[in-house]
């Protein structure tokens, strides 16, 4: 076996920053398994902003086509609360873009004369996070009660909390937005800033809900059929927002082709970073439930990703 | 397999900067799995150790980052495993399946190579390096 004769060369503390940077952007699993041979090679060869750059670019297929020896092969519950983890926080950011063009668009009575396709597009929307909430909530309430019971009885207070956010972040956003509606409303409404400000607020306010189930989904490891069921909801939530996403896009570019005298659609800049918003949490919703899905119908003992 | 990017040749012989220009224009089509393959097929090495070999014999430099997605995509199929290392620099060996695989694209290449240079000597002239 050749020996691991690097060159020595003690790379600088910019560049160990660089490549710890780097490998932050890898996905998790790949970083726990490549991350310390990764910093190994790049101490050999001295490896500097470049290499650092390199390594970073390369971590979008990283995230796109995981290698699916990385994850566990015989215990497929640990790639459904992972996916579980994961749409949460990404369908959650999709329904906080989706809620944001239905509050920009149809909830302004806007449907351009002649192009009824964006009224249609109102409607899947509409239809699709109606749908995919009650999904949600059928699929994945069994699944919340029984890690809320547990949590209770073996004394969790930290898991009970997480636990409880998706219910109290939401709650405490809407009684803040309704405070400060109230004391900054003007005659037309709120001004753009303080829309932004609600606006951001909300789309932290969804995190903090998403994430507390997340993260006591991998505290508390909990398995069984109501993982299971969970997870096919998780599923059918990703695919009803892939048509909710769809019904987006068309009625974005719609109004941008058919009406750019309705607000700011006359510029495709801030349609277009919002629609690559849309477009990738709609991917990695898609990605992460698809995978969760396949390790949920597994066959014992066979690979999965 | 198919190439992966970012792998690049070693600086071209300056003497002939146009020539280089050409060679480094072919280089995009190095397929960095196989290099990855031919390398680990004389012994096992870990990361750095197959860069070096890479460059040393096949006249292309890896970077870390194309090296380590390569490598994860070798070890998914069952081309290549790691061998077990007391410290981060992991040694690699090819797998049965690997050899296997090498040898088909070998071979592949081998009646590719074979071919053009007949067609080369045949229509153009050329004698060969």
């Amino acid at each position: 076996m050749r020996a691991g004769a690097g060159r020595g060369v003690r790379p600088s503390a910019s560049a160990t920053l660089l490549v710890r940077a780097a490998l932050a952007v890898y996905p998790p699993s790949w970083r726990a398994r490549y991350g310390d041979e990764v910093r190994a090679l790049l101490d050999d060869s001295g490896g500097g902003a470049a290499a650092a750059g390199g390594l970073a670019v390369r971590a979008l297929p990283a995230w796109f086509w995981p290698s699916r020896h990385l994850y566990d092969r015989t215990d497929p519950s640990i790639r459904m609360r992972a996916s579980l983890a994961t749409v949460l926080i990404a369908a959650s950011m999709l329904a906080g873009l989706g809620l944001v063009f239905a509050q920009l668009t149809q909830l302004q009575g806007y449907r351009p004369a002649g192009h009824p396709v964006i009224g249609w597009c109102y409607t899947v929307f509409d239809a699709a996070l109606a749908f995919s909430a009650l999904a949600a909530a059928g699929g994945g309430l069994p699944l919340w009660l029984l890690m809320l019971r547990r949590a209770h009885r073996d004394l969790r207070p930290r898991d009970s909390a997480s636990l409880l956010a998706p219910v109290i972040a939401p709650a405490v956003y809407l009684l803040a937005l309704i405070m400060t509606v109230r004391s900054v409303r003007g005659a037309d409404g709120v001004s753009p800033w303080w829309f932004l400000a609600v606006t951001l607020a909300g789309f932290a306010a969804a995190g903090i809900a998403a994430a507390g189930p997340g993260v006591a989904l991998r505290r508390m490891q909990p398995r069984g059929s109501a993982l299971h069921l969970a997870t096919v909801a998780a599923a059918l939530v990703a695919a009803v927002m892939l048509v909710g996403t769809a019904a987006i896009v068309v009625a974005v570019v719609g109004l941008c082709l058919w009406a750019p005298s309705f607000a700011g659609y006359h510029d495709v800049t801030v349609p277009g970073i919002y629609l690559i918003l849309v477009v990738a949490a709609a991917a990695v919703t898609a990605v992460s439930a698809a995978r969760g899905t396949r390790a949920a119908f597994a066959k014992p003992g066979s690979r999965h990703t | 397999m198919h190439a992966t990017g970012t792998a690049k040749r070693c600086p071209p012989d300056p003497s002939a900067p146009e020539e280089g220009k050409v060679r480094d224009k072919l280089n995009g089509w190095a397929d960095p799995p196989l290099l990855v393959l031919a390398s680990l097929a004389g012994e096992p090495k870990h990361g750095y150790a197959i860069t070096q070999d890479v460059a040393e014999t096949m006249g292309v430099r890896l970077s870390a980052g194309t090296l380590y997605a390569v490598i994860a995509r070798l070890e998914a199929r069952g081309l290549i495993e790691p061998l077990e290392s007391d410290d981060r620099r992991r040694p690699y060996r090819i797998t049965a399946a690997g050899a296997q695989a090498l040898a088909e694209q070998s071979e592949r290449m081998s009646r590719v190579a074979s071919l053009a240079r007949q067609r080369l000597s045949a229509n153009l002239g050329w004698a060969g390096a």
